[in-house]
């Protein structure tokens, strides 16, 4: 199922919790919206479901008009499936009717108990949920519940399928292994999914494509790779790769570093037009190469954080705080001078 | 045995011995005396009464004015809870506070104005009479099946209101996704949620229509109707000691209803706390468009009708004389004359308002302390005393009146004097504070305490700077209900006061048995004008703070309005 949303503004009074935003999202495709609280990610979410009226603007499902400033398809009649924050189980139904739930409402009223069985069969076999069938929400666990409200978007097979911050409100270790889950569930089902999150690896590890959302507007869209290398925008590039910006100037495609030496410049190469305006340079902290001595930005080491397979180092360069990440046979200690450079190699392979 | 463990033991024997001597040796006076018979002990007290056919009217009574008037209460309460917490409708305040009225004002009070409303000469009755050719006897069974229907309906709006904010919205969106529209997801997920919430608040109002004294004294004593309040009222009053057999036997059997009963509530209650999220959602769900206007003025209508046109009425009527028609020129000030002249009128206000302050202040102190020993030391001899005392709460206060006479006649000094209406109040209302005082000190995280402790606060200004600003507004909710509560009781006073201890409620009820019903209507209005100055002030309260906030911009000494209680 295609989503087209052209123009979609949403106005509270004087704020603009959706301002201008456009975005096609194709059959089968999973997409991920992804800002920090209060971009506008489940406002978007909310006037795709249909609990949101755009003030102005349209969003059409396969052709057909949903919702404009006059139109507002019920919420009932769009035929999605959707997975809550906080899951929204009915706790005074057993796992089983909460799946089947959805099968018994109008929009199902030609199916056939028969029909309806096997759905609901089909539904728990593929969230593993066949020997919880009678339990009621309360007594399972947060993976539990998770896969319930899984099993429950999923079991009228809808074309659409949204998910608002499903997996926040798992411990880390859960998050992690429900990924897969979910990643599963949309191989089986070829659905289109529109996947709400705040949490930058879990759109990285699971779109196809990433909408970066900011003050109700949209910073870029693309595919995880083009996101986290080629950044469009300073909130994209901080805010997704964690990039360290580095004070200084364009010239051509030369960035010289303000705290660094002047003999050579301190990167090269093609760089989008806003970092030129802002006068910096975008380096992803293991884009930095830290040395004792050579050329580059001179700092020194305020903390180092130990992470097993790589050292998180924080260096102090002129008075701004870089982020480095560094392999575990450079080993630095706090107050050590250090030189930080830019690895051009890394940029090139990887794109 | 190291001296910390001694007084503990101690302090749990001393506990034990509070709790049975004021909250269970009463009671266990009471069943021993509905066993005793002349011949020691036995059940002939029992199968004496229900041979009677008077008592067993009496319970039949007692049964259908309980089931019938639970049931309007269920409704009136369980709407109006659902209009105020879902829909659109303006004037909420408005609406809540006449809702509620009926909890505010004493039951009797609201009797005597219904009654008044519907004399028989009244000009209702009249223009009934004249258009439709009958009057409405409000002295019957229907009558006072009404009037406790209306008094108890705020009790399940209470019990309602707050469990279906808190039904999480998710849940409603959940089913809207599964293809449900607005009013099928309001039926079969908001509904049949909040279902054990409308039914223990029906089961409280069960339990407060069993409880009430007062509307069947009111309207059913004239008229011959009994229930066992005033059964048990009229045996003890006519009869005197040796009445007290039947009469204990009477108490007993009542007893065993009420009791069962709140146990049922408790099941509900258990079953209803389910997965609802803790914060209320006062937003919107369910807008009624076109039909949010007629609805809302409908509704206000009805509760002004029903709630607030009877006191009106009432008050109206007490500036007029008794015979005689209602123009100007009969306008008279003389019934207000007479409440503030009256020596006994007098003397009864004093009295109300002396026991009201004096039970909350021992309330609030043991009442908090033993909330404290229970919540944060686990100590068995408060909860023993938290338990007597629900139990005496959970009975009729017409047979805890029986049960305080019975155990405090033992005790020279103490009944006929004001004493034993202290005493009374007391173990009637102790429980209430005791569970708003819980409540506020389990709502305070003790690391907050231990913090305290910690940076080397000691005990005493823990208390005063950590501990009472942060549940002092919890705390004192409770209190405030006793304060209302004692300050119009009636049942307990009806059996206990004697000549020189009369309460208000008692003065009222004096009034009206004795056909005064003019100069009854003005102390009512007196009364109702002293409760609403109350509600009044302490709604001002978080206004004027509120002002006095916005006076000095910013003072950064100021904490975040959201993390101090508003106060």
């Amino acid at each position: 199922m295609s989503v087209t949303i052209k123009n979609v503004t949403k106005a509270y009074g004087d704020t603009r919790a959706l301002d201008n935003v456009s975005v096609e999202i194709a059959d089968g495709e999973f997409i991920a919206i992804l800002g920090p609280s209060g971009c506008g990610k489940t406002t978007l979410l909310r006037t795709i479901c249909g609990f949101v009226q755009p003030t102005s603007g349209t969003v059409e499902v396969d052709g057909k008009l949903f919702s404009s400033d006059k139109v507002q398809v019920p919420v009932e009649q769009r035929g999605l499936g959707m997975v809550f924050q906080s899951f929204a189980l009915w706790p005074h139904m057993t796992v089983r009717q909460n799946i089947e739930f959805p099968l018994k409402s109008r929009r199902n009223r030609a199916l056939h108990p028969q029909q309806r069985r096997q759905a609901v069969d089909a539904a728990m076999a593929s969230t593993g949920l066949e020997k919880l069938q009678d339990r009621l929400p309360g007594e399972l666990s947060g993976g539990q519940r998770q896969r319930v409200a899984l099993a429950r978007a999923i079991v009228e097979k809808p074309a659409l399928l949204l998910m608002d911050e499903p997996l926040s409100a798992l411990d880390a270790e859960l998050k992690i292994s429900m990924r897969k889950e979910i990643q599963d569930i949309h191989k089986l089902t070829g659905a289109s999914i529109v996947y709400v999150t705040h949490d930058q690896s879990e759109a990285l590890a699971m779109a196809d494509r990433i909408i970066i959302m900011k003050e109700g507007r949209i910073e870029q869209v693309g595919t995880p790779e083009e996101i986290y290398y080629r950044p469009k925008t300073l909130f994209a590039a901080t805010f997704v790769s964690k990039c360290n910006l580095v004070r200084g100037r364009w010239e051509g495609d030369c960035f010289w570093a303000d705290a660094a030496g002047q003999n050579q410049p301190f990167a090269r190469g093609p760089v989008e037009g806003c970092f030129r305006e802002a006068g910096v340079c975008p380096v992803r902290p293991e884009e930095f190469t830290m040395t004792r001595i050579g050329m580059g930005l001179e700092g020194r080491v305020v903390n180092r954080q130990w992470g097993g397979r790589e050292i998180h180092y924080k260096v102090e360069c002129g008075g701004e705080l870089f982020t480095v990440y560094a392999g575990l046979f450079d080993n630095y200690s706090e107050g050590d001078r250090v030189v930080l450079q830019r690895r051009e190699a890394a940029r090139e392979i990887a794109i | 045995m190291s001296r910390q463990r001694l007084k503990q033991n101690i302090g749990y024997l001393a506990g034990g011995a509070v709790a049975l001597f004021f909250f269970l040796a009463p009671l266990c006076r009471l069943v021993l005396m509905s066993l005793t018979t002349d011949q020691g002990f036995g059940f002939e007290n029992y199968g004496a009464l229900l041979a009677e056919s008077r008592t067993l009217r009496a319970i039949g009574n007692t049964v259908i004015i309980a089931v019938a008037s639970t049931l309007i209460a269920v409704v009136l309460g369980s709407v109006m809870a659902f209009l105020v917490a879902y829909t659109d409708v303006a004037h909420k305040k408005w609406m809540e506070i006449l809702t509620l009225a009926p909890f505010v004002i004493p039951s009797y009070i609201i009797t005597l104005s219904w009654s008044t409303l519907l004399s028989a000469r009244g000009s209702l009755n009249q223009f009934l009479d004249s258009v439709l050719g009958f009057k409405v006897n409000i002295y019957s069974l229907g009558g006072i099946i009404l009037v406790l229907g209306i008094c108890n309906a705020p009790v399940v709006y209470l019990n309602v209101l707050p469990f279906l904010r808190k039904i999480p919205r998710d849940l409603e969106w959940a089913a809207r996704v599964c293809g449900r529209s607005l009013w099928q997801t309001v039926r079969c997920i908001d509904l049949t949620q909040a279902a054990p919430a409308v039914a223990s608040g029906g089961m409280l109002a069960f339990l407060a229509a069993i409880d009430n004294f007062s509307v069947p004294a009111f309207l059913g004593i004239p008229a011959g109707i009994p229930v066992l309040s005033t059964y048990i009222y009229e045996n003890v009053i006519g009869f005197g000691p040796s009445a007290f057999r039947s009469a204990a036997a009477l108490s007993v059997l009542l007893s065993a209803i009420a009791l069962g009963g709140t146990a049922l509530q408790g099941l509900l209650v258990k079953r209803s706390s389910g997965m609802e999220s803790i914060r209320e959602d006062f937003s919107v769900r369910v807008p009624l468009g076109r039909g949010r206007r007629p609805v809302q003025w409908a509704a206000l209508g009805f509760l002004a009708l029903v709630n607030i046109f009877p006191l009106l009425t009432t008050i109206t009527s007490s500036f007029f004389p008794a015979y005689g028609t209602k123009t100007l020129a009969n306008f008279t000030l003389e019934n207000y004359q007479f409440v503030f002249t009256n020596r006994g009128i007098r003397q009864a206000f004093l009295n109300s308002a002396l026991l009201a302050a004096a039970t909350c202040c021992i309330c609030i102190l043991a009442g908090t302390a033993l909330a404290y020993r229970k919540v944060r030391r686990r100590c068995p001899a408060s909860r023993l005393v938290e338990q007597s005392a629900s139990l005496t709460y959970a009975i009729p206060g017409i047979v805890l009146a029986l049960a305080m006479i019975f155990h405090w006649t033992m005790v020279p000094g103490v009944y006929g004097t004001i004493w034993i209406l202290l005493i009374a109040y007391i173990t009637r209302y102790l429980v209430l504070q005791i569970k708003s005082s819980t409540n506020a000190l389990l709502a305070l995280d003790v690391s907050l305490e231990e913090a305290a402790a910690l940076f080397g606060s000691g005990r005493l200004r823990a208390w005063r700077q950590i501990i009472l600003p942060l549940t002092l507004k919890p705390i004192l909710s409770g209190t405030f209900l006793i304060f209302m509560q004692s300050l119009t009781e009636l049942t307990l006073s009806s059996m206990l006061a004697a000549a020189g201890t009369k309460t208000i409620g008692l003065s009222i009820f004096s009034l009206q048995q004795g056909g005064d019903y003019q100069r009854a209507a003005a102390v009512s209005a007196v009364v109702i004008g002293a409760v609403a100055l109350v509600y009044g002030l302490s709604a001002l309260i978080p206004l004027v703070k509120k002002l006095k906030k916005r006076a000095p911009k910013s003072d950064p000494a100021q904490p975040d309005p959201h993390l101090a209680p508003a106060l």
